[in-house]
């Protein structure tokens, strides 16, 4: 397994894109949230008290971008071996092919959290220099953005984890596919189709049921902290939502790669 | 450029992953279409109550009047002096003028010259024609009567007339109200948080003067006398007093065709968002997989100019997709269509859409051209990146995530994002306007043709830069 693990380190660590989707992670989060945060005052409400802005998802939504490129490096990582031949070289080296996709989900996942944890904590950080301009600050009761508040933690340690479960989905559904641009629109289609699909069906019992079910609507309940009782989904459970689909991926590309030829 | 065009499309028809991603794209519109459909429950009818207007349709025809009887030919004249608030505050779309109505019951036919404080002088008839006086600061109106004919007028100084508008009310008794009214639509506030909104109204009522208030002939029915009323049922009561020369009325309530609560072609059309992405996937790889097998060298040694062969593609493509996405929306829209109306989404409160209608025809024809323009981006981005991951990324990310980030911005960004981005042409599916616009419920607020042309905007830019690159870079 450390074998197979420094294998695909390695593998990761010397293909530039990969080092380019790392700072597409980081650099789009941080900037399309700032983006957003500086888009939203409180001068559209009666008073800024009222407006009970979730102020810690808004300065985290930049993932909506994020994510994207941890798709991408996720897919390519198990479907550029396949577009290149490399997965037999790769499976003749390790020929325990559970090991190898273990050892892809963990590299994979390991940088997507570092990367992760480096555009949560520059989100958080854009935001609190952000925030006060707009007349969201102490004396209009929105406290500085501080991780040390629980429900703030758990946003900010649940995005990283959101990333993490989005990077397995690719992973596993890559594996399964063993195509990029298959995989890629599939993953694609799951986080973004579904909630705008959802949005336009017309019955709320009906969107509320899709928000539950879609990876990124219900996973991304973890970013709420306010307003918890309104959400489809709570926040923990949004988040089990997507690592059953992050978990049925993987088993999904775990079968494909033992039964199937590479 | 027809052995161009043929290669191309032997290129595309003979590669089953390519003939079955234009299946899929096909299956999955019209699934996801019914789906949508099947899933959708309105239950607008149960409460509605609206008067019907003269053409069928559902209207709000609420305000107060004073009024007096006109028999034959003749006018009504008279000078709003000033027009205010009485409760909340003063609406864009409060109304207040002089109106010539067929009878006091709601729904019957009308022609009225009015004032607006926010869209000036204006003549409305039957609830439908609307149009703009030109004068600025015009207070003086004026109706007359001959025949069937009405004719709006509007002046400044009362003495120098200017004809608005025009209608015939075919048949129209000889005997007729004319009078004075004033009504003042609900005020509707939306607050917005980020990723949830909140829709909230209150009923307001307007008061207006009128002075030089002049019926001619004045003794036509002889001994005709002004009296006042609520027609329809407005939401809050009016009231009405005669001074020297002059009245003060106030009341609530609008004169309008009640906007559907949502849109049923758009709905039925939901599949396009899904079958999109099999349509990106198809534009993208027909280059970028040339350009991973060298193929590009084998097609570019074949026809040299290199413009050419990027257009026979983007031809066969677009008209690929096209063809495909017709026939994907026609069945989407004919097969939902069914199921909606069995959900509650049929007449009153949502008029029966039908193929014959324009608006709808537009947005079939118009979500078929929106697949086969993302087609040719989607050719032009693989084209411009050559790597199939970077441009299907690029080309969802601009088509997908403006509608999800326009939801939840504040409805001002939303609307921005909604006209800049490749997104626009959705707008495209837009066949009713709504009371409400709002960018989560699809709804774009310039109309369709606008978003469309951004979408074809972009198309091209993309198409002229990739054709740029195709000369100046080694295949």
């Amino acid at each position: 397994m450390r074998q197979a693990l420094a294998a695909e380190w390695t593998k990761l660590r010397t293909v530039s894109s990969a080092a380019w989707l790392v700072v597409a992670v980081v650099g789009c989060t941080v900037l399309l949230g700032s983006a957003m945060t500086a888009s939203v005052d409180t001068s559209q409400c009666p008073s800024p008290a009222s407006c009970q802005e979730d102020t810690v998802r808004l300065v985290l939504a930049g993932v909506w971008v994020g994510q994207v490129a941890v798709v991408v490096m996720a897919v390519l990582a198990v479907t550029n071996e396949y577009d290149t031949g490399m997965i037999q070289t790769t499976l003749a080296a390790t020929p325990r092919r559970g090991t190898v996709l273990l050892a892809k989900a963990a590299v994979v996942t390991a940088t997507v959290l570092a990367g992760g944890t480096a555009g949560v904590i520059g989100s958080l950080a854009a935001g609190r220099a952000i925030l006060p301009g707009n007349g969201f600050t102490e004396a209009n009761g929105y406290p500085p953005l501080s991780v040390t508040d629980e429900p703030t933690l758990r946003a900010a340690g649940g995005t990283v984890l959101y990333l993490g479960l989005v990077a397995l989905l690719g992973l596993g559904l890559g594996a399964a596919v063993r195509d990029t641009a298959g995989a890629l629109l599939g993953v694609l289609t799951l986080l973004y189709v579904a909630p705008v699909v959802a949005a336009l069906v017309g019955d709320p019992a009906w969107q509320a049921r899709l928000q539950k079910v879609a990876p990124m609507t219900a996973g991304l309940a973890i970013q709420a902290t306010r307003g918890l009782e309104r959400l489809p989904i709570g926040p923990w459970a949004g988040l089990g939502v997507l690592a059953a689909w992050a978990g049925t991926a993987m088993l999904l590309g775990a079968v494909v790669l033992q039964v199937r030829d590479a | 450029m027809g052995r161009l065009l043929l290669a191309e499309w032997t290129k595309l028809a003979s590669v089953p992953r390519w003939v079955a991603a234009i299946v899929a794209a096909v299956v999955l519109t019209v699934l996801v279409g019914l789906l949508g459909a099947a899933s959708s429950t309105s239950d607008a009818n149960r409460h509605w109550d609206f008067a019907v207007g003269p053409d069928g349709r559902s209207v709000r025809d609420d305000f107060h009047l004073a009024h007096r009887p006109l028999a034959g030919d003749g006018s009504v004249t008279a000078r709003v002096a000033s027009q205010a608030g009485l409760v909340g505050e003063l609406q864009d779309r409060a109304r207040a003028g002089v109106i010539l109505k067929e009878g006091l019951e709601p729904g019957s036919r009308y022609a009225a010259m009015m004032v607006t404080p926010g869209h000036g002088v204006r003549f409305q008839a039957n609830f439908a024609d609307e149009v703009a006086g030109g004068g600025t600061g015009a207070r003086w109106l004026r109706l007359t009567r001959f025949g069937s004919v009405v004719d709006g007028y509007e002046s400044a100084d009362g003495t120098a007339w200017r004809r608005v508008g025009t209608v015939d009310l075919a048949g129209l008794p000889s005997t007729v109200q004319v009078g004075l009214f004033v009504a003042s639509p609900d005020a509707v506030q939306v607050t917005r948080q980020f990723g949830s909104v909140g829709i909230g109204g209150h009923p307001t009522a307007a008061t207006a003067t009128f002075d030089n208030v002049r019926v001619e002939p004045a003794g036509s029915p002889p001994g005709a006398s002004w009296t006042d009323r609520d027609v329809g049922r407005p939401a809050l009561e009016g009231d009405a007093t005669e001074r020297a020369g002059g009245f003060t009325v106030s009341g609530s309530g609008d004169l309008a065709v009640v906007p559907p609560e949502d849109d049923v072609v758009r709905l039925s059309l939901t599949g396009v968002l899904v079958g999109l992405m099999a349509v990106v996937g198809l534009g993208v790889l027909s280059i970028t997989s040339e350009y991973k097998r060298g193929m590009i060298r084998t097609t570019f040694a074949a026809s040299p100019r290199r413009g050419r062969v990027l257009a026979a593609k983007a031809l066969v493509l677009g008209g690929a997709t096209f063809v495909a996405g017709l026939v994907a929306c026609l069945a989407a829209f004919l097969l939902a269509q069914p199921t909606l109306r069995a959900n509650g989404y049929g007449p009153p409160a949502f008029p029966r859409a039908s193929l014959a209608d324009g608006p709808v025809l537009r947005a079939v024809i118009g979500s078929a051209a929106v697949l086969a323009l993302v087609a040719v981006l989607g050719l032009a981005a693989g084209a411009i990146l050559r790597r199939s991951a970077g441009a299907i990324t690029a080309v969802i990310l601009l088509l997908v995530l403006p509608q999800l980030v326009a939801a939840a911005l504040p409805v001002s960004a939303g609307r921005w994002l909604q006209r800049l981005t490749p997104s626009a042409g959705f707008a495209i599916q837009q066949t009713v306007e709504r009371g409400l616009c709002l960018p989560e419920d699809g709804c774009f607020p310039e109309g369709p043709w606008l978003g469309f042309g951004v979408l074809c905007a972009y198309v091209a830019v993309a198409l002229a830069v990739a054709f740029w690159l195709l000369r100046r870079r080694d295949a």
